[in-house]
């Protein structure tokens, strides 16, 4: 309805100041410990040696509600198309919560408007197997509707059961992104709908004609797709419809949301307290923006924020990089599956602009419905938010790339809780009932493990980078020798 | 089908360039070789730049590999403004994030420069916390004093960590000269101010209170004396932290007897002055002097609102929330023939290199522009 | 006669203005050695202190010659004691003598002169044109006394502006960072392109929201009330040193 994205658009935008000096009170962050389920695999490397590289991570399948398992761990696709219609209740193009001028102008092409012939041609192939070279994978294993769009492991599984070097983005929100893929390597989520099709550990085509050979004798393709683009199947329309689909899973309508809408009680206390630290403290604005025309909680650009470093060596690494892309010319294809088969996955947007500036940068991830997207960070490698808010605290990883935003920020444990729980009030509604799981389960192995907290560098005690150059004397005030 | 669908950014396409040029070097042969070499040495020569032939390299093929015989590199580091650790922590840890990458060069620079305003206050706990960490280099380093660290005590705790102020050394061919060119003649006395006064006085970059920057005729002399045994043809790179020319006085971007200074220096081949002090990348020529700043750990500084040289190719406007954006240290790369090639490490951006024949003329040699403004 | 240029209010003039203000003119033209410069009616930098009234009437006697007297200054408080010679020279001794004990107790009454001798700001519009004008008849339009007034407090608050500015202190800052340390004079400040949309902010920003992220992040203080007289203060002070600058709001 026009009328709540208006009125989303322009309180969220009045309200954010506010917002910003909003906070206070206590708030309860005790949930009732429940055992760990198995929702995500145990790191293969503690935080603080690197992981041998290459190494064959172990990756288990979510434990989700117990129907048949399609291959590789993910739902049945017509059970998940099932969920799928019980998620969006006939999904109005138009009431997705994003302010209509901007997501008409910006968010949807000009070539590839959506109508509903599309959108269900797009859904069809989605939940497609054929589209991958033995018939086991489609979007949905990996980007499975009953675990956040996305299959809720460290590092996706393909065909053949190989395994890749990163974490799979959710399909919730990616229309609303200016780039596709961690490394922002594709422009449109046209362009990133080809590439996991013809990529060999992924979905294993020769090419995209093979794909469209493998549905092309479907009649009921042939007639979605002569009502959706008035043309045969084809690679560029194979494309665009499920590009077009995808346009339809905007899910913005969170805790967050409806307190910003105006509903003093849509959020916690100690969420409100986050909101606070969040665009205060904490720093997390300064990447993680979100408003009215861009409702994700991303700045859209590649920040190296040491996730990368604490596994590679980066300067050897770069070396390489230069010259196995100087052999493939820069073909978007081998760009993929170099980001994907090699060590040279953890450079980032540098393997895409060469750019010095780029290596072991990442994109900023959106902050929306992150209860269901765990793990988290390009591999897949921080477990809980807790995990992650550690990283962060204490300022990344300190590497000769780090980007200058990063800084150790000395917040206590309970700032700590006040930002993963306002992190929390940014999932969607609509899934609420995983999302109090998550939070429970998440809270639960905090307790318990947080490998990566490190207090004397988050308070400032000693510094990034003193190891490095061999000062570790953290007493060393300067004041005499 | 393949499709150039990144956008490349004006760096990107620069080092597309070079690289280019690297990699097709190999395959000249040797005449081909020569030609290259020639033209460059023709451009040299057409701006009174005398040199022996035969051990002339081309200046971009003598910074990409090793230099060849008698040629080197150092590397620096300037402006880190330390306050204690406990008082501030965020300049303590750019200084550290300098040095590591000083320490993780290869091939290792001979030796590494300081180019002043070690300590922010001139306090001895802040010159000390920095002698500490600068200990960590794993390289030989030379220092250079800046205002910061002198005004508190005149030099005193300075000459105790360090040495002289002002001093010369031989290195492969080239004689250095390490000069203090932020004397100031004295506003403090008839102000009654204590020595914290004065310091924060001088701390402040636009208080008009202090004096003007110079080398004074002390040290000028010294200079003279010093420079007299030394031939025309040697090579000479003068370290100092204040411009030795006059870029904008309000903010002592400026040595008041900077003319005095480079008739000192004018009957050399080849003078290369290094300075700090502006925490910005700035280029100039004067006659026969090149002139290259350093970058600051602590801070950027926005170019001045007049006096800019116009071979200054500036750095786009540094991003507030990006605490280290503009910031940096940095390489020197010195070719046999003494001509200079400065490398800004620009932390977070893509390095920039402002070369010898950019500055003698060759504007295919320039550095990529960047696509933002600068101010 | 109304000075033109505002860049420096003379010494005496400034004291003297302080002075009027806490002794009350009557007094002060006793007191102040004779000036040149116009009397304005400036209000004070230093607060008045209590002081019982003058008696305008009680005249006292001339000293006799060589005799010890006392000297009272009009905040009945500072005094000093010296020998009646009659002369002028001994008379400005007096007058010296107390302007410095005043000065010792009221360190902070030359602020404006001391800030301007360390830091260049801009002087305000003089408003020059409207002088003269107005409704009404001659006592209603617009005199030189009101454009000095007005560029002097629009002054006032920008030099107050620029000791805020210059100090880590003042500003708050947990680390010794003050804004002119990136912001020499204010350059590169920008204050003509705000409104603009800030992202990092999460909002469109004014220029005191912006201040307020410098203040957080780059000088580590606590955030200042909008509406306070430090904020007010920065915000004039930084807009003045752009003084002339056509407005661009949203530029980037």
């Amino acid at each position: 309805m026009r009328t709540r994205s208006q009125l989303a658009g322009r309180a969220a935008a009045v309200c954010f100041a506010a917002l910003a000096l909003s906070g206070c009170g206590r708030g309860d962050d005790d949930a009732t410990p429940q055992a760990p389920s198995r929702q995500s695999s145990e790191p293969s490397s503690s935080s603080a040696e690197p992981a041998q590289p290459a190494a064959p991570r172990s990756s288990e399948p979510a434990a989700a509600n117990a129907t048949a398992l399609a291959p590789h761990g993910a739902l049945a696709m017509d059970a998940q198309m099932e969920r799928l219609a019980a998620l969006a209740g006939g999904a109005d193009a138009d009431a997705n919560g994003v302010d209509p001028i901007v997501w008409r102008d910006l968010y949807v092409p000009e070539d590839n408007g959506l109508t509903p012939e599309r959108i269900a041609l797009g859904r069809k192939l989605y939940f497609d197997v054929r589209l991958s070279a033995d018939g086991t994978v489609a979007c949905a294993t990996c980007h499975d509707v009953s675990r956040g769009f996305t299959d809720q492991r460290m590092v996706s599984e393909g065909i053949g059961d190989q395994l890749g070097q990163r974490n799979a983005p959710t399909t919730l929100n990616a229309a609303l992104f200016q780039t596709q893929f961690l490394d922002g390597r594709a422009p449109s989520l046209e362009e990133q709908a080809k590439l996991p099709i013809t990529n060999p550990i992924e979905m294993g085509h020769g090419g995209l004609g093979d794909a469209i050979a493998a549905i092309a004798d479907d009649a009921e393709y042939q007639q979605m797709f002569e009502a959706a683009y008035q043309s045969a199947p084809t690679e560029e329309t194979l494309a665009k419809a499920i590009a077009s689909f995808e346009r339809t899973l905007i899910f913005l309508d969170a805790p967050f949301d409806r307190y910003a809408a105006g509903d003093e009680t849509a959020m916690s206390e100690q969420a409100r307290r986050g909101l606070t630290l969040f665009n205060g403290k904490a720093r997390c604005v300064s990447c993680h923006m979100i408003n009215a025309s861009n409702p994700l909680g991303t700045d859209n650009r590649f920040h190296n924020i040491g996730i990368a470093a604490r596994v590679k060596n980066f300067e050897t690494l770069a070396v390489q990089a230069l010259h196995a892309l100087e052999a493939a010319g820069g073909d978007l294809e081998a760009v993929d599956r170099l980001a994907l088969e090699t060590e040279l996955s953890e450079l980032g947007r540098f393997m895409v602009t060469k750019d010095r500036g780029d290596i072991g940068a990442f994109k900023t991830s959106q902050l929306r419905n992150l209860a269901v997207t765990a793990p988290y960070m390009h591999d897949g490698s921080l477990t809980t938010l807790w995990d992650v808010m550690d990283h962060y605290n204490k300022g990344g990883e300190a590497n000769p790339f780090l980007d200058g935003g990063i800084e150790p920020l000395a917040l206590t444990e309970s700032e700590i809780s006040d930002l993963v729980a306002f992190m929390f009030a940014l999932t969607d509604v609509r899934f609420q009932d995983k999302a109090e799981k998550a939070l429970a389960d998440q809270t639960a192995r905090a307790r318990k493990q947080r490998p990566f907290r490190d207090t004397a560098l988050a308070n400032r005690e000693i510094f990034p980078f003193e190891a490095r150059i061999g000062m570790t004397d953290a007493s060393n005030n300067g004041g005499g020798e | 089908m393949t499709r150039r669908w990144f956008h490349k950014s004006v760096e990107t396409k620069y080092y597309e360039e070079r690289d280019a040029v690297f990699n097709a070097l190999p395959r000249l042969d040797r005449r081909s070789f020569m030609h290259v070499s020639a033209a460059a040495a023709a451009a040299a020569a057409a701006n009174g730049v005398s040199f022996n032939f035969h051990s002339f390299t081309p200046v971009s093929v003598a910074k990409a590999q090793d230099t060849g015989a008698g040629g080197f590199t150092f590397a620096y580091i300037s402006d880190s403004h330390l306050y204690e650790r406990t008082v501030n922590d965020r300049f303590v840890r750019s200084l550290m994030r300098a040095v590591d990458d000083i320490n993780r060069l290869d091939p290792k620079p001979d030796f590494v420069l300081y180019g002043g305003d070690l300590a922010q206050l001139g306090a001895p706990a802040e010159l000390e916390l920095g002698s500490q960490i600068l200990k960590a280099v794993q390289a030989p380093v030379r220092m250079m004093v800046g205002e910061h660290d002198w005004y508190l005590d005149m030099g005193e705790k300075w000459r105790d960590l360090f040495g002289a102020p002002t001093y010369s050394f031989d290195h492969k061919g080239v004689h250095f000269v390490v000069l203090n060119s932020v004397i100031e003649k004295d506003f403090w006395t008839e102000r009654n101010m204590t020595p914290e006064q004065r310091m924060q006085t001088v701390a402040g970059l636009d208080n008009g209170v202090q004096s003007r920057f110079e080398v004074g005729a002390e040290q000028r002399q010294w200079l003279a004396d010093d420079l007299a045994k030394i031939s025309a043809a040697t090579p000479v790179i003068v370290f100092s932290h204040s411009p030795l020319y006059k870029y904008y006085k309000p903010w002592n971007f400026w040595t008041d007897d900077a003319d005095e200074v480079q008739a000192i220096l004018a009957r050399f081949n080849q003078v290369t002055v290094i300075h700090g002090h502006t925490h910005q990348m700035l280029t100039n020529r004067i006659g026969n002097i090149d002139f290259h700043g350093m970058l600051s750990t602590a801070w950027p500084w926005p170019y001045a609102p007049e006096g800019l040289p116009s071979l200054t190719v500036q750095m786009s406007r540094p991003n507030p929330f990006d605490m280290h954006d503009g910031l940096g240290d940095g390489r020197v790369m010195v070719d046999p023939a003494g001509l200079v090639d400065k490398l800004y490490n620009l932390w977070n951006r893509n390095p920039v290199e402002v070369t010898a024949s950019y500055l003698r003329g060759d504007k295919s040699a320039a550095p990529a522009k960047p696509n933002l403004v600068s101010y | 006669m109304i000075r033109t240029k505002m860049t420096r209010l003379a010494l005496p003039a400034a004291l003297a203005a302080a002075m009027i203000a806490s002794c009350g003119r009557q007094a002060a033209e006793t007191a102040t050695a004779p000036a040149e410069t116009p009397a304005e009616t400036a209000s004070a930098e230093a607060p008045p202190p209590a002081s019982t009234p003058v008696e305008a009437n009680m005249t006292p006697a001339p000293p006799a010659e060589g005799e010890l007297v006392e000297v009272l200054l009009c905040d009945n408080e500072t005094k000093t004691t010296a020998v009646a010679d009659g002369t002028r020279e001994g008379g400005q001794a007096i007058a010296d003598e107390l302007m410095t004990q005043w000065k010792r107790k009221n360190p902070d009454a030359g602020w404006i002169d001391a800030e301007l001798a360390m830091h260049q700001v801009k002087p305000p519009a003089d408003n020059k044109d409207v002088v003269g004008k107005g409704q009404g008849s001659t006592y209603s339009r617009i005199t030189e006394m009101d454009a000095a007034l007005w560029a002097q407090e629009t002054y006032k608050l920008a030099v107050e502006g620029s000791t805020i500015f210059h100090s880590g202190d003042k500003l708050g800052s947990t680390i010794a960072v003050s804004c002119d340390m990136c912001h020499p004079d204010a350059s590169n400040t920008h204050p003509e392109t705000y409104p603009k949309f800030q992202e990092q902010l999460g909002q469109v920003a004014m220029l005191r929201d912006m201040i307020n992220w410098c203040i957080e992040h780059p000088v580590r203080g606590e955030r200042l009330d909008p509406d306070s007289a430090e904020m007010r203060a920065l915000e004039a002070y930084i807009i003045a040193q752009r003084q002339g600058t056509p407005l661009q709001y949203g530029k980037r």
